[in-house]
């Protein structure tokens, strides 16, 4: 039953993903050259790994062990803070170089990719493989840094195409081989599928993804809902999922989280720390016309425990006026005087449009509408003389405490160029070579 | 009729008249004038030509035939102005380049280094100054260079002299550097800025 192949059209549509190999850790490479080939993370700041180069890998490094192990056990690693400026460039000039070869490119997320390359082998008179090869020596050229690509009819199949050789992979899974690659893999290992699903589905003696694609539609129908039997699908090259190319413009939840190093016990630092993570997240969620009507903060201790709470507000809003009230009492909840803090998050959810908002019969409209008024203000001013201007004084300790961390600031932003201030630099990366 | 459609009818004569005179390179004759300006008669169309030599549009020789003046200059007709200058409407500012397109031809290749050495001096390159350097360009001769030589990282003019690179400073301090084992092009640079204030 192995050996036939799941479809006999080889491409009724081709699909490329494209991931970034450790994605900031290469950026620091490619604008510091003389790290490449050195074992180098990211995420100083945050006193966690974000990223770790290959060679960092090599030596045993993981994403999300504490900065401080990494020192203690590897010491020749280099440790950076994030420059998620640089990291913003990169990403934006991935998609640019992947909309040259196709108009159809969803940016799924800072380092990934999707391009809808079906019909473009006349155009380029080559195989899907060989536009994949392209885009890759585009990018590695141009971006200098490496990229595994992935190829094949549905999304589902291309993301697993593209995680088939890492780094630096280009995996061509046409129709008829779409078998070959799915007989070893691991049933939780295709995307979509979480670690329950994966523990049913093991159940019910499906431990492959290939055993997974050749099950009927009628016997998974008995076991999973939509979304699975959507993943069914792709797994058969039958596409589901279009490659969605419409900038991200709505969001279902929004989520601010900041770490701080070191972690501390301080109630009036790690309230200001929530505020903050407030503000922000309502000054994104007001860019977008949306309001939130639930709210949900999370602290992370210093041991990685989190504790969270849910607090539903009593009307939707994007105005932390409205909300610090609730987001302190929630934190009241949790807040232990004891135990060490390093990191809070705060979630808006249950998203609705402003435009849609209807006033209730007890909302105090005169209030509603000066609170428009100052933070229609406070969103001016942040435009115009950057973001935190004007601020909330419950998040004001925030600034007492981040001054002076000079080794948790990266480079581009200590070293200004001439005209560059604090707030604004050239949106160019800049090459750090001695000539 | 009143004076400003007056005025307009004999716009459009002298806009006819120039238009002729543009394509053909000579006056049209009486007749001629007739049939571009859609009067019936010699008469009227003398008439024409009266008021249009009192305006100082054209002119007549001795023998009648007739001499453009202002006739093919039909800026200065069209363009008649009426009080200050007209604001800078978008369309007259779309043919213009930002500094940034002006410097950078391909946006996502391009990259900025800050030059601390002398050594192409010469070239007027000096240490402190920025340069744009653009990664998805071939090096031509003649072109500076950012290289890596031997593991060094260097800026200079490049040299492709029967198949072999040299890399040549613009500096006499320095010497041409032929690299020994390795050489690997970062990125041809396209402009030098140097900020004062």
């Amino acid at each position: 039953m192995i050996d036939y192949p799941l479809t006999i059209h080889s491409w009724p549509k081709a699909i490329l993903h494209v991931d970034a190999d450790a994605f900031f850790a290469s950026c620091e490479q490619a604008t510091k050259p003389y790290l490449r080939g050195k074992p180098v993370v990211t995420g100083k700041e945050r006193g966690i790994v974000a990223a770790a180069s290959y060679e960092a890998k090599a030596l045993g490094v993981k994403r999300g062990m504490t900065i401080a192990e990494v020192k203690r056990k590897y010491p020749e690693v280099v440790i950076l803070p994030s420059d998620y400026e640089t990291y913003s460039i990169f990403s934006l000039r991935m998609f640019e170089i992947l909309r040259r070869f196709s108009p159809d490119v969803e940016e799924y997320s800072i380092d990934e990719a999707f391009v809808d390359l079906t019909g473009l082998r006349r155009l380029y008179r080559c195989s899907y493989g060989e536009i994949g090869g392209r885009i890759k020596e585009t990018i590695e050229k141009e971006l200098k840094i490496s990229v595994s690509i992935g190829i094949s009819l549905t999304k589902v199949l291309s993301k697993i195409a593209s995680k088939h050789q890492k780094p630096g992979g280009l995996t061509v899974i046409p129709g008829k081989e779409i078998h070959l690659y799915l007989e070893e893999l691991p049933i939780e290992k295709v995307w979509g599928i979480g670690s329950n699903t994966s523990a049913l589905l093991n159940k019910i003696g499906i431990k492959t993804a290939l055993q997974f694609a050749r099950k009927s539609e009628d016997f998974l129908r008995r076991y999973l809902s939509k979304p699975y039997i959507e993943i069914w699908h792709e797994l058969n090259g039958r596409s589901i999922f279009p490659v969605n190319t419409e900038p991200k413009t709505s969001y279902k939840s929004i989520s601010k989280a900041k770490t701080f190093t070191p972690p501390t016990s301080d109630e009036g630092f790690i309230l200001s720390q929530l505020s903050r993570n407030l503000e922000n997240a309502c000054m994104k969620a007001r860019r977008y016309s949306l309001v939130a009507k639930r709210l949900i903060i999370i602290l992370t201790q210093h041991n990685f425990k989190r504790v969270g709470v849910e607090i539903e507000l009593s009307r939707a809003t994007a105005f932390p006026f409205e909300i610090l009230p609730f987001a302190k009492e929630g934190f009241k909840r949790i807040y232990e005087k004891d135990k060490f803090y390093r990191q809070t998050c705060v979630v808006l959810s249950e998203l609705s449009s402003k435009n849609e908002l209807q006033l209730s019969l007890f909302d105090d409209t005169i209030k509603i509408h000066k609170m428009n008024k100052i933070y229609n203000a406070i969103d001016t001013l942040s435009k115009k003389y950057g973001k935190y201007t004007v601020y909330h004084g419950s998040s004001h300790l925030v600034r007492i405490q981040h001054e002076g961390e000079r080794g948790d600031i990266p480079e581009r932003r200590i070293n200004l160029l001439k005209g560059e201030t604090e707030r604004k630099r050239i949106r160019i990366p800049i090459w750090n070579i001695k000539v | 009729m009143r004076k400003g459609e007056r005025d307009l009818l004999l716009k459009s004569r002298v806009k006819a008249i120039s238009e002729f005179y543009l394509s053909k390179g000579r006056m049209p004759s009486f007749s001629e004038l007739c049939s571009l300006t859609g009067l019936r008669s010699k008469n009227a169309a003398f008439k024409l030509v009266k008021r249009l030599k009192n305006e100082g549009y054209l002119d007549q020789d001795e023998k009648g035939k007739l001499i453009p003046r202002l006739i093919n200059r039909t800026i200065k007709l069209l363009g008649a102005v009426e009080a200050g200058f007209p604001s800078p409407a978008e369309e007259e500012l779309i043919d213009t380049l930002s500094l940034d397109e002006f410097l950078i031809n391909n946006p996502s290749s391009t990259y900025l280094l800050k030059v601390s050495g002398d050594s192409m001096a010469g070239a007027g390159i000096l240490p402190e100054d920025l340069v744009l350097v653009d990664c998805s360009l071939e090096p031509k001769n003649g072109d500076i260079v950012i290289a890596q030589v031997d593991g060094e990282w260097t800026i200079k003019y490049f040299e492709k002299r029967d198949g072999e690179v040299f890399l040549i400073p613009a500096n006499s301090k320095y010497d041409p550097i032929k690299p020994k084992e390795e050489l690997k092009i970062g990125g041809v640079v396209i402009a030098v800025v140097r900020k004062y204030r």
